[in-house]
């Protein structure tokens, strides 16, 4: 039988037997239950159950089009889910979005910014929209964009900064009101080396104060150098998750386990005999 | 290798009429249908000067001059509508620049505008060609022009393309376009106003005479410079259009050149913006109102897209009443501009595009939601509100209709506060994707959203009207019975406005929460456009 949390609006998704989820997963930072997103009768995330522990810096990994975007954004509250939950830092995301708001910082993959403010303006604006004194936004904008060395660029129109100022930019935006949980969607994704030793650099302070990071990427070696946790997903399904150790098992490396996981043993062998074997 | 560029473009241009479907092809063939009447009217006009000898030269000299300033022009305002014009397309190709520079010509002289043209310049030649044999002459000078006009819209369009694929190259795109409405406009308005008066056509005739020595005007007076025997002048005109031509192929090679070895850095050194003073923060709903219009105010100084349309708001509320309203009650015109600059409050979602996730990630509450839709409101109310009072005042002392004043402006004020309340809560109800790369200051709306865009469009005008009946009603009242009902429509129009907008953006903030991950779903498109 389907019983629904009192709090949930209506047309909101629901999950079986679940008025009792937020109380059952204290201690995770996130928790998805039966999410499910189908696109034009495609189901892109099929039913994910995941348990994010609070403190843990977690990588979401996964082939290109295997529902990590998906995910984040039902996360995060940009796409709605077709069924399922989501419980953030103890609260239901889509029955109690006001706030959630306050418990997330938000670092999506490929979506604009307000170009034409500069990244001072962008990181005030969006301070004091968050209810945030006009004082603590300027002294904590300055910090972020000094130690992600933005500082110089402060000025610039953010239509005019390049990828890895742009991540670092919406990172510092993410981080300005201090949230216990962050979403990253491939954060070091055609960033250069300086930018990405900078974002990395202040990630692994954020867990370290007691923060959760969680994040999408394709570089194993990333995952697996940063990361305390991991969950592979393939085909809008999570097929392993735990800590890195464990995902990592027998396997010489987290991407000998992952191109195992996903089925990808064989990727780029055979066929191409003639390769090499003419100058023609 | 020119046969090739050539087949590119047909298939470029024959795939957008495949690409569009039922509704939208009819309407396409219908539109090329009265673009055929209407260059018809002006070809059958062009022969119909073949009588006058003297004024077609003239006429034609005027044509062609204003047609290679039009070329000149249009990649400017609408670079990227034409894929072949960006030259950096074609930079990876095993090209030689002088391959690539005939390519290039072929591709340009294919598609309907250069038919169109080159339709339009037959019809000059035979204008030109008082004696039949003299088309031997003409219709070469015709086709010259055309290959004069390509070669330098396309020489001009290289040298800038590395700026008009920058923003800052597209931000001079718009306001050229809004300095060719201007011009327009007061052409338009100074030749209304002139009427046929005989010292307005003797201007125009020395104008043309003088540019029948430019490299167009000279092509269009060759054939009578040789009918006449005047063999100096034509030799000269000649030289001019060779000399211009040379020169104007030398500019393209080397700009294609310099465009396909050199990188682009138009974006960097972006102008200096200074970090924001106000200590505004969205505690409440006034808070979060004027933090939003703080934002839009720095947003509209700072993105030519955006302030363009507040120009010519600015402008059509003063001009369009003088031109089209001869009689007593032009004052009343200003209500178009009015309308307008409700709708400029219109589509807020759509206008963020993508960046509305940026909105979405910070609040969810019905408080900030209602401060942000109240806020866009303002911002459009405050130039509005200031266009419509100094229009309607100025009309008014212009054609001395000072009783008039408090009524039209109860009307205007009406209609601007009714089309901003519809406005902002089809920006919710309604949203559409708004092109955010801008390659164009005439690209349409998104496909897929035409429909979409329109019913919006109509919806807010039709609520400007509305919000107008009523002030409309006093209006008439005080033309007929007692001249203070005008007093009291200038209190009903904006009240009745205000209260729509308080009682519109509740409705906004409710609809924008209750489906904000569609609106973005919708918004976002425009990125990609």
């Amino acid at each position: 039988m389907c019983e629904h949390p009192p709090s949930a609006a209506p047309g909101l998704p629901q999950y079986p037997g679940a008025e009792r989820l937020v109380e059952s997963v204290a201690g995770q930072a996130l928790a998805l239950r039966g999410l499910t997103k189908v696109f034009d009768g495609r189901t892109v995330v099929d039913h994910i159950d995941l348990d994010v522990p609070a403190g843990s810096f977690f990588g979401l990994v996964g082939p290109n089009g295997a529902g990590k975007t998906t995910t984040l954004s039902m996360v995060t509250g940009l796409l709605r889910p077709d069924g399922g939950r989501v419980v953030l830092a103890g609260v239901d995301v889509w029955a109690d979005p006001v706030t959630a708001k306050t418990r997330m910082g938000v670092l999506p993959d490929g979506l604009r910014l307000f170009e034409r403010l500069s990244g001072s303006e962008l990181l005030s604006y969006i301070g004091r929209l968050r209810g945030i004194d006009a004082a603590t936004v300027r002294s904590r904008a300055a910090e972020l964009m000094a130690v992600l060395d933005l500082a110089d660029a402060g000025t610039k129109l953010v239509a005019d900064y390049s990828t890895g100022m742009r991540k670092k930019i919406t990172l510092a935006a993410a981080l300005l009101h201090s949230p216990p949980v962050l979403l990253l969607d491939e954060p070091l994704e055609a960033v250069d080396p300086v930018s990405a030793r900078a974002i990395r650099t202040v990630l692994t302070r954020y867990t370290q104060a007691g923060g959760t990071v969680v994040f999408s990427s394709h570089v194993m070696a990333l995952v697996e150098n940063l990361c305390s946790h991991v969950a592979v997903m393939s085909r809008g399904r999570i097929v392993a998750a735990g800590v890195v150790a464990e995902v990592r098992g027998a396997a010489p490396s987290l991407e000998d386990a992952f191109l195992h996981l996903v089925g990808a043993d064989d990727a780029g062998m055979g066929g191409l005999q003639w390769l090499g074997s003419s100058s023609g | 290798m020119v046969g090739v560029f050539v087949g590119l473009k047909w298939r470029l241009v024959t795939s957008r009429i495949r690409a569009t479907r039922g509704g939208t092809r009819a309407a396409l063939i219908v539109g090329w249908c009265l673009a055929v009447v209407a260059l018809g009217l002006v070809v059958f006009g062009l022969v119909l000067l073949r009588s006058r000898p003297d004024a077609a030269v003239v006429a034609v000299s005027t044509l062609f001059s204003a047609q290679f300033l039009s070329w000149g022009l249009a990649p400017l305002v609408a670079f990227g509508v034409d894929e072949t014009v960006d030259p950096s397309r074609f930079a990876l190709l095993p090209l030689r620049p002088a391959t690539l520079q005939r390519g290039l010509l072929a591709t340009a002289l294919v598609g309907y505008l250069p038919v169109a043209n080159l339709v339009l310049l037959l019809g000059a030649a035979v204008a030109l060609s008082p004696r039949w044999w003299m088309l031997l002459l003409a219709v070469p000078c015709a086709v010259v022009q055309l290959i004069l006009c390509v070669t330098f819209s396309r020489a001009l369009s290289t040298a800038m393309s590395g700026l008009m694929s920058g923003r800052r190259g597209r931000d001079l795109g718009v306001m050229v376009g809004f300095a060719v409405f201007v011009l327009y406009m007061g052409l338009s308005w100074t030749l209304n106003r002139a009427g046929s008066s005989v010292g307005l056509q003797g201007g125009l005739t020395t104008v043309g005479r003088s540019l029948a020595w430019g490299p167009p005007g000279a092509l269009a007076a060759l054939p009578s410079r040789v009918a006449d025997g005047r063999w100096a002048a034509a030799g000269i005109g000649l030289l001019t259009v060779l000399v211009a031509l040379a020169l104007l192929w030398w500019w393209w090679a080397a700009a294609l050149r310099r465009s396909l070895t050199t990188v682009p850095s138009t974006t960097e050194g972006s102008a200096p913006a200074h970090a924001s003073a106000s200590g505004t923060v969205a505690a409440d709903v006034t808070g979060t109102m004027w933090l939003m219009v703080q934002r839009d105010r720095v947003l509209a100084w700072r993105d030519p897209m955006r302030r363009a349309p507040w120009l010519i708001v600015a402008f059509l509320s003063i001009v369009w009443p003088l031109l089209v309203i001869r009689g007593a009650g032009a004052v009343f015109g200003v209500v178009l501009a009015a309308v307008l600059a409700g709708t400029q409050a219109g589509n807020q979602y759509g206008t963020e595009g993508s960046a509305l996730w940026l909105h979405m990630v910070a609040f969810a509450d019905r408080m900030r939601a209602r401060g942000e839709a109240l806020g866009h409101a303002v911002f459009a109310l405050i130039p509005g509100v200031a266009i419509v009072v100094v229009a309607c005042t100025v009309l008014s002392v212009i054609r001395s209709e000072l009783h008039l004043l408090p009524a039209a402006l109860g009307v205007c004020l009406g209609a601007l506060t009714g089309s901003t309340a519809m406005a902002g809560y089809l920006s919710a109800r309604v949203p559409f994707a708004a092109r955010q790369s801008r390659t164009s200051m005439f690209a349409g709306s998104i496909p897929g959203q035409k429909a979409r865009t329109a019913g919006a469009g109509f919806a807010i005008f039709g609520a400007g009207v509305a919000a107008a009946v009523v002030p409309g009603l006093l209006t008439v009242l005080a033309l007929t019975t007692n001249p203070v009902w005008g007093w009291v429509a200038l209190v009903v129009g904006p009240a009745v406005g205000v209260a729509a907008i308080l009682l519109f953006t509740r409705a906004q903030a409710r609809t924008y929460l209750a489906r904000t991950p569609e609106i973005l779903a919708v918004v976002a498109v425009g990125d990609r456009s």
